[in-house]
């Protein structure tokens, strides 16, 4: 069986920086994927290689089976992937509906029974993560932790089948990550891949099925949150003892 | 177990990783275009320019020209001299630009009102030609540009793009206007050549004038000069580095004030000495002169606004070229300003050539919106309806305030209310395009004219004229919007702004003076009225009130794009292209259909306004500084806004108001007051986005709308502002009323107590602290008077 997100062999230089080298990993529905390491370790470059922000140096990246990696990142989107970024980039002018909307807008419908419109596609997510108050709220004013939540309803409202999330914990208090986990577990299903960068450990491990570590540019570990813990590479990366 | 590190990373703030994680560039949509980097050497480009001149000049003489070594030599000397001169200005602007961010579009202007100055001190009050040379280039100038820095632009460095940008264009104009005011036009002034135009050399058989050959040492000197202060000095190490890192400078000791208003009296007494230099080769000008800007940027394009060597080596290109083209190229009338659209076309295409990424994350401004609330149809069409009501009572002189007779109103001040009428439809164009795509625009009057060209076209002089035509006009300037939008689309920001005046420049100098596209018969020659539902719009109160309705159908269209997915999308591309990009919002399409209906709107404007103005005329004179008008006015009412479109009437109706005041006799401090307005009027209203960034039209609006019967939150939102306000002042200082967790934070700020002193509970961050006391706050009119102390906030924060 192919994954739904296979990156193969993805290199990624800035000048004399190596960002990824020689990265491989597949990603699958029904599972959250975290994909942890220290920073500047090039996690949210490979979510710009995925998503197409940035074409890889060499390499190939994989999505149900086709090769994206020369598609532009709005056909990437059409394709069902979607994200959520490090630093927020919701569109600060319009209220959390209309961001919402823009992507419901644009989404691809999964099969010809869903005729939800996009309004209602908005009034669900709007309930679903609990952002009915702030509905009307230009998101630009609302405090972080408020935006990126809307940032993650944006992500969903495109119906993706593969959801990258850059952090969704940062600038969340602790019930609100709580309640972010609890969303993610919800959501993940037959239909709906969750690959997710955290700094976050207690979440990581709290939710995630698979575990990639990410060190300088390098996978240096991979498998579920019991066998990676236990790592003495992943320690030794986290630690710093090189 | 669990390695002990994890901790510590979790709780980092994102801000804190490095920034090669996050290029700021990212990859775009349309390729870049292919530029050997060859190209950015200035040997090789000086090079390729002295070859085409060589191969021109060849062919010239095989077509049977009298080429000699005498002209040759003749035109590229003036060439370099004229050359040299661009040279002072563009270095002017990067050495501004580089230490302070801001791109001056004044800087012409300050060299205009110098060269005024120095005529008033040298010629018109006899002082000697050193005195006043040193006088305004050493004294005044330096002292204009620490005035300005220190009043204005250091202000600007936080303030969102088409802030900055509407800041230096209103300076230009004020400056420009001013100039027309102190030295009336009416007189031909005349800058002598220094030491006149006997006194010259000869080399190789060609006379030099001593003006031009002191030109090309002083520039020369600048430059060694320049380099020098930047790469050698003190105070060059401080600019550099405020470029770098500001914080970091400022650490360091440096005084980022002192810099930045050094840079500023560098930049001016550079333009001064440009535009006195420049002044005995063009006619002493307030427009002639400062039109001389646009050479000036597209020089500094050359060297990216950065680079000095290559600003200079861009402005000697471009002085080569142009003298060249006059001297050897001859392309009959219809092409007779080709030698001066060479600097906007060079501008064009430096900017496109410049390696630019397309998918940039951020913002191009600032956010300073509190919830979102846009106009309802239902809004739109009773505001409309006020609208027309004051235009029908205005054409009929119904109501005449015991100032305007509307017999006399009723005709000449009439048809220039027409004539703005259009250009209020021209404004509008702006709206969707600068004011919720965030593309800026300085060529409204570009398409605007390519709109009256069509409707030249396509309806003809004379007779009565369908204004179906005009539908049809709207339809056929799509595509020349859609054709801009692709070079446009690769650019943002101050480059965007740059290769919009270009286009600008280009269409007035090439496109509009050539004999097929207006007809020299088409001037003077009167438009027919336009006919329409069976109407014929002959009068000029029946078409006024035509085109108060078509302002008012294209703003209720415009309401309801805003409503629509197109206005989301166009707010969401503007709020960040590669979020759009992620959720599937193709950024390239989403500008293409922008862009086509901006020049729909603007083509529509220029139809009407050929109509109401009667003939093509005026076409002529649509350059950039004109159409800088209508885009600063847009951006001062707030071009986010479509009713802001009215306020383009703005000239006619105090024009009108002037006239009558001074005809009236009795009041005349009034009309002088009007008069003064008129001219400055503008100028100081952009100059309002300073302090006012979401222009006037909002503020009017957020001060008009509680009293609409219907806007409860309006009413709401002002008590709610109001109590924030009274929180926020210490008052009885806790006596009467109780301290806030925020006073206390605020106190603590004030008096600089650093040692945590929590209160009972600790208090949450700003950001959640004040959210919750605001929302409190409105229910209880007053949030000083509700909550027990700080615990009944920091509970309601935890929960």
């Amino acid at each position: 069986m192919t994954s739904l997100l296979s990156v193969e062999s993805v290199d990624m230089r800035f000048g004399g920086v190596q960002a990824l080298s020689d990265t491989n990993l597949k990603v699958d529905t029904g599972k959250i994927t975290s994909l942890i390491g220290p920073n500047g370790a090039g996690k949210t470059t490979l979510f710009n290689v995925i998503t197409g922000l940035l074409a890889p140096t060499s390499g190939r990246v994989y999505f149900k089976g086709w090769d994206i990696t020369g598609l532009s990142v709005t056909r990437r989107s059409r394709l069902g992937i979607a994200r959520t970024f490090q630093k927020l980039e919701a569109f600060n002018s319009l209220s959390a509906r209309d961001n919402i909307l823009v992507a419901a807008e644009r989404r691809r419908r999964r099969d010809h029974s869903d005729h939800r419109r996009p309004a209602d596609i908005a009034d669900e997510l709007l309930e679903l993560i609990g952002l009915e108050d702030v509905a009307d709220i230009t998101v630009g004013t609302l405090p972080t932790g408020t935006a990126r939540l809307v940032e993650l309803a944006r992500a969903l409202a495109l119906t993706p089948t593969l959801l990258l999330l850059d952090e969704p914990s940062s600038g969340l208090n602790e019930e609100e990550t709580k309640a972010v986990a609890n969303l993610l577990r919800k959501i993940v299903s037959d239909d709906l891949a969750v690959f997710l960068v955290e700094h976050d450990m207690n979440l990581v491990m709290d939710i995630s099925t698979e575990i990639y570590v990410l060190d300088f540019g390098e996978l240096i570990a991979h498998g579920n949150p019991e066998e990676t813990q236990s790592d003495p590479k992943v320690r030794a990366a986290y630690l710093g003892s090189h | 177990m669990e390695p002990e590190a994890q901790e510590t990373p979790s709780r980092v703030p994102s801000d804190a990783s490095p920034q090669w994680e996050r290029p700021k560039a990212m990859r775009g949509v349309l390729p870049t275009l292919p530029l050997p980097s060859a190209l950015r050497n200035p040997v090789v480009l000086m090079t390729i320019v002295g070859v085409a001149i060589v191969v021109v000049m060849f062919w010239r003489y095989w077509a049977g020209y009298d080429v000699t070594a005498a002209t040759l030599l003749n035109a590229t000397f003036i060439g370099i001299a004229v050359g040299a001169l661009y040279a002072m200005y563009a270095t002017g602007l990067v050495v501004v630009y580089t230490t302070t961010g801001i791109f001056n579009f004044a800087q012409g202007a300050i060299g205009v009102f110098c060269a005024f100055l120095f005529w008033e001190l040298h010629v018109n009050r006899g002082w000697h030609t050193l005195l006043a040379l040193f006088f305004v280039v050493l004294v005044f100038a330096p002292a204009l540009g620490i005035l300005l820095d220190v009043v204005l632009m250091r202000r600007l460095r936080t303030a969102p793009l088409v802030v900055q940008l509407m800041a230096t264009v209103a300076l230009m104009v004020l400056l420009l206007s001013l100039t027309g005011e102190i030295w009336e036009q009416d007189t031909i002034r005349r800058v002598d050549f220094f030491f006149g135009l006997q006194s010259s050399i000869e080399i190789f058989n060609v006379n030099i004038l001593w003006h031009r050959l002191i030109t090309i040492f002083t520039a020369i000197g600048l430059a060694i000069g320049l380099s020098f202060l930047l790469f050698r000095s003190r105070l060059g190490v401080a600019m550099r580095g405020v470029v770098d890192n500001r914080e970091l400078a400022a650490l360091n000791g440096v005084r980022p004030g002192l810099v930045s208003s050094s840079a500023w009296a560098i930049g001016s007494s550079l333009a001064a000495l440009g535009g006195i230099l420049i002044a005995p080769e063009v006619e002493l000008d307030p427009t002639n002169l400062n039109i001389i800007i646009i050479t000036a940027f597209a020089a500094a394009t050359f060297g990216a606004i950065r680079s000095l060597p290559l600003t200079i080596v861009g402005a000697l290109i471009i002085g080569l070229l142009r003298q060249h083209t006059i001297t050897w190229l001859n392309f009959g009338s219809d092409f007779r300003f080709v030698s001066e659209a060479v600097a906007p076309v060079l501008l064009f295409i430096v900017v496109l050539a410049l390696p630019r990424a397309q998918l940039t994350v951020g913002r191009l401004t600032t956010n300073l919106k509190q919830r979102e609330r846009l106009t309802s149809p239902k809004e739109a069409i009773f505001g409309l309806a006020v609208l027309i009501f004051l235009a029908l009572v205005f054409s009929k002189g119904w109501l005449n305030f015991g100032i305007w007779d509307p017999g006399e109103w009723g005709s000449a001040p009439l048809n220039s209310m027409n004539v703005a009428m259009g250009l209020a439809i021209m404004g509008l164009s702006l709206v969707p395009l600068t004011g919720w795509a965030g593309q800026i625009n300085f060529a409204p009057l570009a398409f605007g004219g390519f709109g009256a060209f069509l409707y030249l076209k396509l309806a003809g002089i004379g007779g009565t004229n369908s204004g179906y035509w005009i539908l049809l006009v709207a339809v056929l300037a799509a595509p020349l919007g859609a054709l801009v939008a692709i070079p446009a689309s690769r650019l943002r920001g101050l480059y965007l702004a740059l290769a919009s005046m270009a286009f600008a420049q280009a269409m007035a100098m090439l496109f509009f003076p050539h004999s097929a596209i207006i007809p020299s018969t088409a001037v003077g020659v009167q438009f027919g009225p336009i006919r329409l539902f069976g109407i014929t719009f002959s009068e000029r109160e029946s078409y006024f009130m035509l085109l108060v309705s078509v302002f008012a159908v294209i703003v209720f269209a415009l309401v309801l794009l805003r409503r629509s997915r197109y206005g989301r999308r166009w707010v969401a591309l503007n709020d960040s292209q590669a979020a759009s990009a992620t959720v599937g919002v193709s950024v390239n399409l989403t500008k293409v259909i922008v862009y086509a209906i901006s020049a729909s709107i603007a083509a529509v404007g220029g139809a009407f306004w050929a109509t109401s103005n009667g003939s093509l005329e005026g076409v002529r004179s649509f350059d950039v500084i004109n159409g800088l008008e209508i885009v600063l006015l847009m951006a001062a009412a707030g071009v986010s806004i479509p009713l802001a479109g009215i306020f383009l009437i703005f000239r006619p109706v105090f024009e009108g108001l002037t006239e009558r005041l001074y005809d009236l006799g009795n009041v005349d401090w009034l009309a002088q007051f009007f008069d003064v307005l008129t001219t400055f009027g503008p100028g100081l209203l952009a100059l309002g986005m300073v302090i006012n960034q979401r222009g006037a039209v909002y503020e009017m609006g957020r001060g008009f709308s509680p009293i609409l019967p219907w806007r409860k939150d309006a009413r709401e939102e002002i008590s709610r502002e109001w109590a924030q306000k009274r929180d926020t002042e210490f008052g009885e200082l806790g006596i009467a009323s109780p301290f806030t967790a925020n006073e206390i934070i605020t106190l603590d700020r004030r008096l600089g107590i650093t040692d945590q002193v929590t209160p009972p509970g600790g208090y949450t961050t700003g950001v959640n602290g004040s959210e919750n006391n605001g929302s409190e706050g409105s229910g209880s009119a007053g949030g000083n008077t509700s909550g027990d102390n700080t615990s009944g906030n920091t509970t309601s924060g935890s929960d």
